[in-house]
């Protein structure tokens, strides 16, 4: 048991290039909350809060090497060049959860974290175990895709759920306000045609499965893995299942009808802090409740992804940052009252 | 309000001899009424240790007890509770479900740095502001509004405030965010309160109720006077109305029972809800302590003083006094104390 933690030397390869294909790894961050910032034109915008919470990498696989499990017919044409990133947030204490768990986090050197994801990146992207990722990953005016569980609505009908028009209020309707109406004809196909839109469960559904509690952390999962974990000394290998959620690149075979997961794209990024590590966004439309777990990458929409060069393959942890970065559009609230000039 | 007796031993005792009773050895909940505790003397709650305990007593001692002290502190109302009801925006959102610490501290930040750039003044409902913003549209870019706040909501940076006014025999209602960075200027033209906590009867009023000239001087109080209240009952005009005023319970509307019908009366009798007004649970979830809390805990005061001293007069045994809207659980247990 002589290892030293890899975390006292962690070294980042900043030599490597960035190109436009590149794939750089994301962050976890949560959703604490709304409020209105003003933009320079004293125009009001709403914003949402998200912290990027102790985010560490955790482990590199590279594309070789990585065998997901997966539950779709595996595409043999397909070449595999992206590799995975395990990122984890929130540190825990290791007594809450299992041996199992924690070796996840031995070869590291760190304490276990609450939640996990996976991010698929381009192999020149790579971070050594040990890396912390903070909101400096992300610069003002950059485009993010934000992926997050929505919120629970529970049961709904028809109107709320799929937005149904409804029935009249009047005119002699009675007791079919808010109700479907037909569901489908008699004759041959008396029956319910799968995938008519009905009233269930609506949001954050747990229903398909899509959630499994491991070692007292949520970790969603979609597709399965297994990996290998080294202990320490590397004498014996712990085989340890556990099922992790891909985080991205891939076409989730979910029930679209639950909705459960959702990805909003193209968000701006309008300030960041850098002590507490919050990032101001643009919109109101990112889900999930106030205090849930989301996933942030670099956006993949043609017109507002990376035309130069992002911070890469992360921003180098420094102390003398500035400890707020404004976007230029955006008004400070320290500067003076907004006035309009006479022309 | 009741105050819960502490479970631990030692301060158990202590209540108890302050209250001049015997311990029972019993573990089960015991209530102390609010009236007898002294929350503003010192600013600081349950803490009989230090302050001793007026308590509920069988003998006439007590009513000697309490004038004494009333006698002995002054009560004043704590800074705390003051800044709560001027600065009622700096309080956390009523919606537990939209807090978070560190959201609240970042925004709160951005509160005081816009207030370092502009003096955002106390004020209240029924005080005659005017506000001076910066308008691409208006001549000289600026525009100048006069008028009185019919209503204040939000809290945090979406705080916003309703300027009324009568211009050229119109109403003119204009909504502004306390935090709008835009607003070159908030002045109190006339600080003062009114009886009610939203003043949109004056809509349905008669116009000169809410009809202000641009022009006014600023009245000054001198410093270190209470806020006023302002008694002013309102006319309002003849049906029909914008709202049913009549079922509102308004303080500052001037006989409004003469302006309704036999139906109308009926009916608002059969709506009224006297309890609301002790629902604290109610009030506190509605404002998370902002404007009705003190109101509310006047009122239940006033209440319980009322029983105790009705109990006193007819020298019965004081017991723990139930109010019969508090909470089922309270009274449930109250109830098992006496028996």
């Amino acid at each position: 048991m002589t290892s030293t933690s890899p975390l006292a030397n962690v070294q980042i390869n900043f030599n490597a290039e960035w190109n436009p294909r590149t794939r750089r790894v994301g962050v976890i961050a949560r959703k604490i909350g709304n409020y209105p910032i003003w933009l320079k034109n004293g125009k009001k915008v709403q914003t949402t809060l998200l912290q990027v919470i102790d985010n560490h990498v955790i482990k590199y696989i590279p594309p070789e090497e990585f065998k997901p499990m997966l539950i779709r017919k595996p595409n043999w044409r397909e070449k595999r060049t992206l590799g995975c990133l395990l990122v984890g947030a929130e540190t825990i204490d290791p007594s809450t959860v299992t041996k199992d768990y924690c070796g996840l986090f031995n070869a590291t050197g760190m304490l276990p974290k609450r939640y996990l994801c996976r991010f698929m990146i381009t192999p020149n992207a790579a971070l050594p175990p040990g890396t912390p990722l903070l909101a400096t990953h992300y610069r003002v005016g950059d485009y993010l895709d934000i992926r997050a569980k929505t919120i629970d609505r529970g049961f709904q009908g028809v109107m709320k759920r799929w937005g149904f028009k409804g029935m009249p209020a009047s005119h002699g309707v009675t007791k079919t306000h808010r109700r479907p109406g037909n569901i489908g004809s008699g004759g041959g196909k008396a029956r319910v045609w799968p995938g008519t839109k009905m009233p269930g469960h609506m949001g954050n559904s747990t229903k398909a499965g899509s959630k499994i509690e491991i070692a007292g952390s949520e970790i969603e999962w979609k597709f399965a893995t297994r990996i290998e974990i080294e202990n320490e000394n590397k004498m014996k290998k712990i085989k340890c299942v556990i099922k992790i959620r891909i985080s991205e690149g891939k076409k989730m075979q979910t029930d679209t009808s639950t909705r459960v997961w959702r990805t909003l794209r193209g968000v701006k990024i309008l300030r960041i802090d850098t002590k507490h590590n919050v990032l101001w966004t643009l919109g109101v439309a990112i889900p999930g409740e106030t205090g849930a777990m989301c996933y942030l990458f670099d956006t993949v929409l043609p017109l507002r992804r990376h035309k130069e060069p992002p911070p890469f393959p992360t921003h180098p942890p420094s102390a003398d940052l500035p400890i707020e970065y404004i976007h230029e559009s955006v008004h400070d609230f320290s500067d003076p009252t907004i006035t309009f000039e006479d022309n | 309000m009741f105050l819960n007796v502490p479970q631990d031993e030692k301060r158990r005792k202590k209540w108890f001899q302050a209250v001049l009773r015997d311990n029972p050895k019993t573990k089960s909940n015991f209530f102390c009424c609010e009236d007898h505790f002294d929350f503003e003397c010192s600013g600081r709650r349950k803490n009989p240790e230090e302050e001793g305990v007026a308590a509920p007593t069988e003998e006439g001692e007590a009513s000697e007890t309490v004038q004494e002290r009333s006698g002995r502190c002054v009560r004043k109302p704590s800074l705390a509770e003051e800044y709560k009801q001027a600065y009622p925006e700096f309080l956390p959102d009523p919606n537990p479900k939209w807090r978070n610490s560190l959201r609240e501290k970042l925004e709160r930040m951005d509160m005081l740095k816009r207030r370092n750039q502009i003096d955002i003044p106390e004020f209240y409902v029924g005080s005659i502001l005017a506000v001076t913003i910066s308008d691409p549209h208006a001549q000289g870019k600026t525009n100048r509004f006069v008028g009185i706040c019919i209503e204040r909501k939000g809290c945090g940076l979406r705080a916003e405030f309703t300027l009324r006014n009568v211009v050229d025999h119109h109403g003119v209602e204009v909504r502004y965010e306390l935090y709008d960075p835009t607003i070159q200027q908030i002045q109190v033209l006339r600080l003062e309160k009114r009886l009610d906590n939203k003043l949109f009867y004056l809509r349905d009023a008669l116009p000169e109720y809410s009809t202000f000239p641009f022009d006014m001087e600023p009245e000054i109080l001198p410093e270190g006077a209470p806020i006023p209240v302002n008694p002013i009952k309102v006319q309002l005009k003849k049906r029909p109305w914008l709202e049913r005023w009549e079922r509102q319970e308004l303080q500052g509307v001037y006989k409004i029972s003469k302006m309704i019908n036999k139906k109308q009366k009926k009916n608002r009798i059969l709506r009224r809800e006297p309890w609301v007004k002790y629902d604290l649970m109610k009030e506190y979830r509605l404002t998370a302590g902002v404007i009705g809390w003190p109101a509310a805990r006047r009122a239940r005061a006033q209440y319980l003083y009322v029983k105790c001293s009705k109990a006193h007069e007819r020298e019965t045994e004081f017991k723990f006094v139930t109010c019969p809207n508090t909470l089922g659980s309270v009274g449930h247990a109250v109830r098992r104390a006496v028996a």
